[in-house]
């Protein structure tokens, strides 16, 4: 009943184009940015514990991996390029993040690192988005795997870049945004909302634009793309950049505000995997799927990690994390089979009953 | 019936001695003709003559060996088929080729992709110059939504749209692209009766409003004849015809092509 | 035209690799007994990842799937192979085991039968029950084996065919639950599907069998031999586990390759593989054709892992090296089992003559915290025969059109 659009008229290209051009979607998400801004707050103060908790192991890993689904998605569920770097891509934004902040003592504010930790990656994306002129498909898909070993032996070999380390792990300590010290979880927590809100809204802008509808011609049909005048290699390559840029940052922000200290093995191709299951159950070409993929992925293990405790029954650790494998496996090909399209069009089926709710003929 | 009502006689573009071959087959033998700005081209010829690689050689997709190619005064001989799209050569496709995720607006909006300048940094802001480009951009598209009549089928993606529709949806994103030339490749294949008639005032409405040159395939001989200013007639990738229809269809090669002979 | 020319990049891609090979040789520091028998422990371990990839390109060839479970079969196979045959302190485990061959096997055919009769509901076809008789009897023989040889595990002869049992129904299983309901839909929903599927497998095989490292004892000969010793102080080391796994992938490709070329289920593979819809529509029968390509891998896929758990023994990282066979599949191209054979080649020796040779050299230049390289140098060299030639050494050539 209140999930109307009745009356509302648009006027102008610019409202018909508008993100949410329906008024209680708008107000909706509004609602819910202000929210997530606050709440925690709000939290902080009256359960710091349970806080604590809440902000280290489910919204800041939430929010991060959200962010690195945003980008993958740009690549495979807009511009069709599957690609299973993505953890080598985190890892080039979090050493370069690192060595920026390390070595550059000047410019060590967070936003300038994670910045800096995105451009280097977005360069390091194009580098390898040049196959993806002659290669298609699975070939490519194997090809970006090219990306992920390399990427991961560099980080690991390269004793410059973990600045000498024995052990290859590195730590970062006495962080900073505008002077302001980010040294709690409520802090960390805030700073990587802002930068997800931000780039989250760019990543709308772009994909609705012309830039996303060139890319998402490019996935529906490479050839004629071309021939109505896409330049196939730099529409591809502005994606993968685009798309590294995004995953970038979330590494830089995963390595410095989720772990503090991390090595190499934070950014295997384990995490790749995981991202790529995150847009995939989420929604290919869908923001809002990224999101929800994200907080299936990273809800699923707390959930079964509590779970035998409230049945009272008792499992191994080992157990969990093969039952966990079984689950997402079949989660996987349960939506690929049920819902191609992720839960973002599970949402988007509700909202259109919603809509005509309680009346539906 | 002749209509030559914008036809001016200047050649927009010309091919001379085009040969074409995919390892020993040849596809296209030593074929020279011209098209003149304003009219209606057409190209026949049965099924396997070779008019469609005709068209992937005009606009770049695919490259002849042999011969001469000459667009607006300038001759090529190779060139990647986005240049042929910036330079005003838009094409529609044997089998439909629209982008099937996205929606009847955005596909035609695709095709104004090549006028629209704002870079990265204005597009992830979408504001000031983006958001009015995209709106005058946006109106552009509207009109020629409302001259196709596909108003109400906007915002549907085009994978769900039947095939009469898809062709129609197809012709406005060439037509957004404004060309010079257009070229359509059996626009009317597999279409009712209605569908056809429709298609074809959209074709002379084209030609007639806008002024387009239009290089067409087209299999159903009554429209061909009716509405094509000159036609050219290939068989097994030679020319064996060209001049108005009414001399093609008096012509006995063209005649022993579809008739067949007796030997 | 075109083609030539490729061919002469391709013969100079090869004749360089051949020199890169040969280059350590230049150094005084290498002998070539050294040389030669890096070469030759490459081309074996290159036998292995041709195993691997022969699987994917079979899938590959008859389906259009590009099977990323193909690894994660290899592991299941290996560990089941381990657990029935070796787990000789463990008495529970073979009896679990048979109990999961028999309950797998029993359940998916009797799965089948209920399927078909309820799919044909007037006329019970007598196929069903049958199917279902037969899943009740295969768990009736299982329980008997696993009750006699309980505490023992299973005698070679025995778990060798029972796991072959199990890759067939794992094989009729994946065409059951997910490729029947995945029919017509691209071929980048199915690659994800397969990776749902080795995600599943993976963990269903550490839950049945565990994770602990296994050893699979074929009672092949264990010392090594040396070959050449009249030539080279020494001779040549070789393991005669390679030997045997370099004959046994041989006569697999033989066979492989007169199935798919003499017989009619052969020919019906190919059509397939051609094109689905026109295969379907001359009565070939998909769903038949394709339990039968995934059973064929799924064997594959045991003799692979069989020959890996006997020489490396059986853990979790199968499952990872596996993604080895990747590179010696863009290498080789999908579609070829020649390819398969020869990129595997290639990839091994090259692999571990740059981990050897080109490592340690890179690492003391570089000042690296060791070398490692062997980690993407197969990914790299295949990237770089791809730039040139984007379906593979072997691939069929990718017409576009419009």
């Amino acid at each position: 009943m209140l999930y109307r659009e009745a009356g509302q008229f648009k006027t102008s290209y610019s409202a018909d184009q508008a993100i949410f051009p329906i008024l209680q979607d708008r107000l909706f998400v509004i609602a819910l940015i202000v929210l997530a801004f606050l709440a925690p707050v709000a939290l902080a103060a009256a359960a710091p514990g349970l806080a604590q908790y809440l902000f280290t192991e489910i919204l800041i890993p939430f929010l991060v991996f959200s962010l690195a689904a945003v980008g993958l998605n740009i690549l495979v569920g807009y511009c069709g390029q599957v690609s299973l770097g993505t953890g080598g891509f985190m890892a080039v934004g979090a050493y370069a993040a690192y060595n920026l902040w390390l070595r550059v003592p000047l410019v060590n504010d967070l936003i300038i690192v994670f910045l800096f930790g995105g451009l280097m990656a977005a360069a390091v994306g194009i580098l390898f988005g040049l196959p993806s002129l002659r290669i298609k498909g699975f070939y490519l898909a194997v090809a970006t795997l090219a990306a992920q070993f390399f990427l991961d032996w560099i980080v690991a070999r390269v004793k410059w870049l973990t600045n000498y380390s024995s052990s290859g792990s590195v730590a970062v300590g006495n962080l900073t945004v505008l002077g302001i010290p980010i040294d709690t979880p409520m802090a960390r927590y805030l700073v990587i909302l802002a930068v997800v809100v931000v780039l989250t809204l760019v990543a709308k802008n772009l994909v609705r634009g012309h830039i996303g509808r060139s890319w998402m011609a490019i996935r529906d049909m490479d050839i004629a793309a071309e021939i109505i005048g896409f330049r196939p290699l730099r529409t591809k390559l502005l994606a993968f950049a685009v798309s590294s840029f995004y995953v970038g940052v979330a590494g830089a922000m995963y390595g410095f505000l989720r772990l503090g200290a991390w090595e190499p093995l934070a950014f295997d191709i384990n995490r790749s995997f995981a991202i790529l299951f995150m847009v995939i159950i989420g929604g290919l070409g869908s923001i809002l799927g990224s999101f929800l993929g994200a907080a299936f992925i990273v809800l699923t293990p707390i959930m079964l990690n509590q779970l035998p405790g409230w049945l009272g029954l008792h499992m191994s650790t080992a157990l969990i994390s093969h039952l966990e494998f079984m689950i997402f496996g079949v989660m996987i090909v349960f939506f690929l089979i049920v819902e191609p399209h992720g839960l973002a069009r599970l949402w988007a089926i509700a909202k259109e009953k919603l809509r005509l709710w309680p009346f539906p003929h | 019936m002749a209509r030559a009502a914008h036809a001016t006689g200047e050649v927009l573009l010309s091919l001379e001695n085009i040969s074409l071959r995919f390892g020993g087959v040849k596809a296209l033998t030593d074929i020279s003709f011209d098209i003149r700005k304003g009219e209606i081209r057409a190209i026949i010829g049965p099924n396997g003559a070779g008019k469609s690689s005709m068209l992937n050689c005009i606009n770049g997709f695919y490259h002849p060996q042999e011969g001469r190619i000459t667009y607006k005064g300038v001759t090529r001989r190779q060139m990647r088929p986005h240049q042929a799209a910036e330079q005003g050569i838009a094409r529609t496709f044997q089998n439909i080729a629209l982008f099937k995720g996205m929606s009847t607006l955005d596909n035609i909006m695709t095709g104004r992709n090549l006028r629209m300048k704002t870079g990265l940094l204005a597009q992830a802001l979408h504001w000031g110059p983006a958001q009015r480009e995209e709106n005058e951009h946006r109106a552009f598209v509207e009109r020629i939504i409302d001259f196709l009549e596909i108003q109400h089928i906007r915002k549907v993606p085009v994978g769900r749209l039947p095939y009469g529709l898809q062709k129609r949806v197809e012709l406005g994103r060439a037509l957004a692209a404004e060309p010079e030339l257009l070229l359509l490749d059996e626009p009317m294949a597999g279409m009712n009766l209605e569908e056809k008639q429709d298609m074809c005032r959209f074709v002379l409405d084209v030609n007639d409003q806008f002024g387009t040159t239009i290089c067409l395939i087209e299999h159903d001989m009554g429209v061909v004849m009716d509405i094509s200013d000159r036609v050219v007639v290939l068989d097994y990738g030679k020319k064996i015809g060209d001049g108005t229809p009414d001399e093609v269809k008096a012509s006995p090669d063209v005649i022993a092509a579809y008739l067949g002979t007796s030997h | 035209m075109r083609a030539s020319r490729e061919h002469t990049i391709i013969a100079a891609l090869c004749a360089a690799l051949v020199v890169l090979m040969l280059t350590p040789l230049l150094r005084d520091s290498v002998r070539l007994q050294d040389w030669l028998e890096t070469l030759l422990g490459g081309l074996l371990t290159g036998v292995l990842y041709s195993l691997v990839a022969l699987g994917f390109v079979l899938i590959f060839k008859a389906s259009g799937v590009f099977n990323f479970a193909q690894g994660a079969m290899v592991l299941f196979a290996a560990l089941t192979l381990a657990q029935l045959s070796g787990a000789k302190d463990v008495a529970t485990a073979s009896f679990v085991g048979a109990g999961a061959v028999v309950a797998g096997t029993a359940g998916l055919l009797a799965l089948a039968g209920w399927h078909r009769a309820r799919a044909a509901r007037e006329s019970r076809p007598p196929g069903a029950r049958l199917q279902v008789s037969i899943g009740l009897a295969c768990a009736v023989l299982g329980g008997v084996l696993a009750a006699a040889f309980s505490g023992r595990g299973w005698p070679m002869w025995l778990a060798l065919p029972a796991t072959a049992l199990v890759m067939v129904a794992l094989a009729y299983g994946i065409e059951r639950l997910v490729l029947r309901r995945l029919v017509n839909q691209e071929g980048i929903i199915l690659f994800m599907a397969t990776l749902g599927i080795a995600h599943f497998i993976d963990g269903a095989g550490q839950t049945i069998w565990g994770s602990d490292i296994y050893k699979v004892d074929l009672g092949l000969p264990k010392d090594p031999i040396f070959l050449l010793s009249g030539v080279f102080e020494g001779g040549l080391l070789v393991e005669p586990t390679d030997l045997i796994a370099a004959g046994i992938a041989g006569a697999l490709v033989i066979s492989l390759a007169l199935f798919f070329q003499k017989t009619r289920t052969g020919r019906a593979l190919r059509a397939v593989a051609d094109d689905h819809a026109a295969a379907q529509s001359v009565g070939i029968p998909l769903n038949q054709i394709w339990l039968v390509v995934w059973t064929v891998s799924g064997l594959v896929a045991l003799v692979a892992g069989m020959i890996w758990g006997a020489k490396l023994g059986v853990q979790f990282s199968i499952s990872l090296i596996a993604l080895k066979a990747l590179p010696v599949l863009i290498l080789g191209g999908f579609t070829s089992v020649p390819g398969a054979i020869i990129g595997g080649l290639i990839i091994g020796a090259g692999e571990k003559l740059s981990e050897v040779f080109l490592s340690p050299v890179l690492a003391k230049t570089f000042d690296l915290a060791g070398g490692g390289i062997e980690n993407w140098f197969a990914y790299m060299l295949a990237l770089v025969f791809l730039m040139v030639r984007p379906q593979g050494l072997f691939g069929e050539r990718i017409i576009e059109r419009v």
